[in-house]
């Protein structure tokens, strides 16, 4: 029953020499017998080689439990029956306390890079973009506008620019940020997607996407909109998120090992549309809008009707409600601040032209 | 001649064995968001190590995807300090021109912050490279016992940075120097239980394999030359030519170079090595291997991607939620052809030429085995986590 001695070759685990043996299963079965070796059966592993390479577990071991020996069977009878006597020939042994190691090296790396990410990179990435000087900040929004036009479409989406509606477009702009003494030189553009969004890029540029345009069913309602980007632009939250993301998508590509590569130029974009500027940013970008609407004489009822009605529709968040979750205060904080109409921002013939300055409808 | 103490070392790999372990492993990769690639690599060494035979005797490879994963937790988090700096110094300083030259000063501006970018990495590459070597050494044993490497990874480093100064100083006229260095750093740093290898040979005798990269570089730097004397088609024709001599030339170079620095190793107590590679077969397997890899891989996107254009058909009126299960299909595709062709680029060409090399060794002097003892594990070595992270692994 039990297979016959056969020859085999052993490493002792202390000198490289090759030593032939004889192997013979001990009577009972339950070990391998050779020399002066006697190895327990249950505690054979299966090292991957030519022919059955076995080692034996031990409790000390170095990267594995292993004994440094290793046994050589050829493929034959002998090798055959410790296929099947031996119970955890294939066993991946694990010593006592790796899974608390893991965990403690695992807790470890995410909050270290938890702490550059979102405590380490803001603050640097502040600090860089207070300092950028603003024609460079210009040519960078520039190349982020393109990068989202790309991003938006295949082969990039078309700039809307019926004459009317652009003439529409200039007079709101002109409305909103004439003899307010802004900073930037804001330029307005409106890009044919049927997203309903419109961000602000770097160097006072903010995109409107046709989708907002469709929805809003006032011009006060966009102006308010345009408001909100303007007040990110002036506090200069584009670059600083810029920034905070070229740094976190190069560790991110870091973690993932980068399977695709290139992920740090495609979630620039992303990042700006689906926005993710921090509450305390959100608010101020608010506040900012509710003043500029009221020294305007636009009123901040527009953009309270928006925030009302947007707030019932699903799917994806436009970035002006995406950090506040309920965005019926915020349609009360902008009534609250007052400050009726006191003269319409178009007429009705200027937003309907507005409305269709890509052409369509 | 006499072949006593001779063992010829081969390479038993088999592509219908290595195959389906690489796809799985990679598989498993893209489920786990590249998590399990640690676990992959280290199953494809202990494969691929145990085929890699001397004599009748199999190599072993002991490292485990734990600790090249705890490893790289350690060096990613070390690593994204520094280049999450450096970076976004240099995004910074260098966004102006990168975006937006204005004048041929802020080309030149623009080129320098990207090599900037470049070179901040450049020291960690070759720190990199020596805790990798030390890495797979530390954890490879034949016959039973373990080889090493002293951990010097810092003078590596400091030497790397020297001598690729000198090169490029040079117009890569000093490169075996480089080559030859660094190498000898390496190989007298080497142990196989308690004997140590030393790296013979000059860093002169390099210059025969060298022979034509210094016919590319002569003919690019003629190019140069009629390119300042206005002979333009000139200047064009040396330079491709000087490109593509150069190429081959550098093909040749690896292959001689690894002939030469192999056939002046030794260890203690007499065991030497002979390497006979070939640069033609070398080139021939690349060729054919990028062959294979092309047509399997080709018919695989192929049978990947039809469900995917049958769904694309009537696109325009799907539901949203529709679009959004289309487009999870079409990146799950997308990633699935990248690991098949990274499984077929292993087996078809990476093995081969590894092959070649390992075939084209024969040991001499192997009853120096005989005296070799045994060494204490080398616990420090830190499981090659900076090397992952920036990803310059090697193929095994």
């Amino acid at each position: 029953m039990l297979p016959a001695a056969e020859e085999a070759v052993y490493f002792d685990g202390v000198s490289a020499r090759r030593q032939e043996v004889m192997v013979e299963p001990s009577p009972d079965g339950r070990a391998l017998r050779f020399g002066r070796e006697v190895w327990a059966v249950d505690r054979l592993r299966r090292i991957e080689g030519e022919g059955l390479v076995l080692a034996l577990l031990t409790g000390e071991g170095d990267e594995l439990p292993h004994d440094p020996a290793r046994l050589v069977l050829d493929e034959g009878p002998l090798a055959a029956w410790v296929r099947g006597a031996a119970p955890a020939l294939e066993r991946r042994d694990l010593r006592r306390g790796t899974w608390g190691k893991i965990a403690g090296r695992v807790a470890l790396a995410g909050g270290a890079l938890a702490l550059i990410l979102f405590v380490f990179l803001p603050r640097i990435s502040d600090m860089l973009a207070d300092q950028m000087p603003l024609e460079q900040e210009v040519a960078f929004g520039d190349a982020v506008v393109g990068q989202v036009k790309s991003w938006l479409g295949g082969d990039g989406v078309a700039v809307c620019s019926a004459p009317a509606g652009l003439a529409a477009l200039e007079k709101m702009e002109r409305r909103l940020t004439e003899g307010q003494g802004l900073t930037y030189d804001i330029e307005l553009s409106v890009m044919d997607h049927e997203m309903l969004n419109a961000f602000a890029a770097p160097g006072g540029r903010i995109v409107i996407l046709r989708g907002l345009l469709d929805e809003a069913e006032t011009a006060e309602e966009v102006a308010g909109v345009l408001a909100h980007e303007i007040g990110h632009v002036e506090a200069r939250d584009p670059v600083r998120l810029a920034f905070r993301s070229a740094g976190s998508a190069g560790i991110l590509a870091l973690v993932l090992g980068d399977v695709t590569g290139g992920t740090v130029i495609g979630l620039l974009g992303d990042h700006l549309m689906s926005a993710s500027y921090t509450r305390e940013a959100e608010a101020a970008a608010d506040a900012f809008a509710f003043d500029l609407l009221v020294r305007t004489g636009i009123g901040t009822e527009g953009l309270a009707e928006f925030f009302e009605r947007i707030e019932g529709m699903g799917g994806d968040l436009p970035e002006i409600l995406s950090t506040h979750p309920a965005s019926g205060n915020r349609a009360e904080a902008a009534r609250s601040a007052g400050g009726d109409a006191a003269e319409p921002v178009l007429t009705t013939a200027e937003w309907q032209a507005l409305r269709g300055i890509c052409g369509k409808g | 001649m006499d072949h006593a103490g001779e063992l010829k070392v081969t390479y038993r790999g088999d592509p219908a064995k290595l195959f389906p372990l690489a796809l799985g492993t990679g598989v498993l990769g893209v489920i786990t968001l590249g998590i399990y690639r640690f676990w992959a690599k280290a199953r494809i060494r202990r494969h691929v190590w145990s085929k890699v035979q001397v004599g009748e005797d199999g190599f072993e490879f002991t490292g485990t995807g734990l600790e090249m994963f705890l490893g790289f937790l350690m060096a990613v988090v070390a690593l994204a300090v520094y280049l999450a700096v450096v970076q976004l110094i240099l995004f910074a300083v260098g966004i102006r021109f990168v975006f937006d030259p204005q004048n041929e000063m802020e080309e030149i501006a623009q080129g320098i912050s990207i090599a900037l970018s470049f070179l901040a990495v450049l020291p960690l590459m070759l720190f990199a490279a020596y805790r990798s070597r030390r890495y797979k050494l530390a954890r490879t044993r034949f016959r039973g016992i373990r080889l090493a490497m002293e951990n010097a990874a810092g003078g590596y480093m400091l030497r790397g940075l020297l001598y690729l100064l000198l090169t490029v100083a040079t117009l890569g006229l000093l490169w075996p120097l480089m080559t030859f260095r660094l190498e000898a750093y390496m190989t007298e740093r080497t142990w196989y239980g308690s004997a140590r290898f030393r790296q013979g040979g000059r860093w002169q005798g390099l210059y025969s394999a060298y022979f034509h990269v210094l016919v590319g570089i002569g003919m690019l730097v003629l190019s140069a030359v009629f390119g300042a004397v206005a002979e333009e088609w000139m200047a064009g024709l040396l330079g491709v030519m000087g490109m593509i001599w150069g190429m081959v030339g550098l093909v040749i170079y690896r292959v001689r170079a690894f002939a030469y620095l192999m056939a002046h190793k030794e260890m203690d107590g007499g065991l030497g090595f002979r390497a006979e590679p070939r640069a033609g077969s070398v080139v021939w397997l690349y060729i054919k291997g990028v062959f294979i890899v092309g047509l399997l891989g080709g018919i695989a996107s192929a049978v990947i991607f039809a469900p995917l254009g049958t769904l694309m058909v009537g696109i325009e009126d799907a539901s949203e939620l529709m679009m959004m299960e289309i487009a999870v299909v079409g990146v799950l595709s997308y990633l699935l052809v990248l690991t098949v062709f990274g499984a077929l680029t292993l087996v078809f060409i990476n093995q081969p030429i590894l092959g070649h090399f390992v075939g084209s060794v024969t040991v001499t002097g192997a009853q120096a085995l005989e005296a070799v003892r045994q060494r204490v594990s080398d616990r420090g070595a830190d499981a090659e986590g900076l090397a992952d992270a920036l990803d310059m692994g090697g193929a095994f």
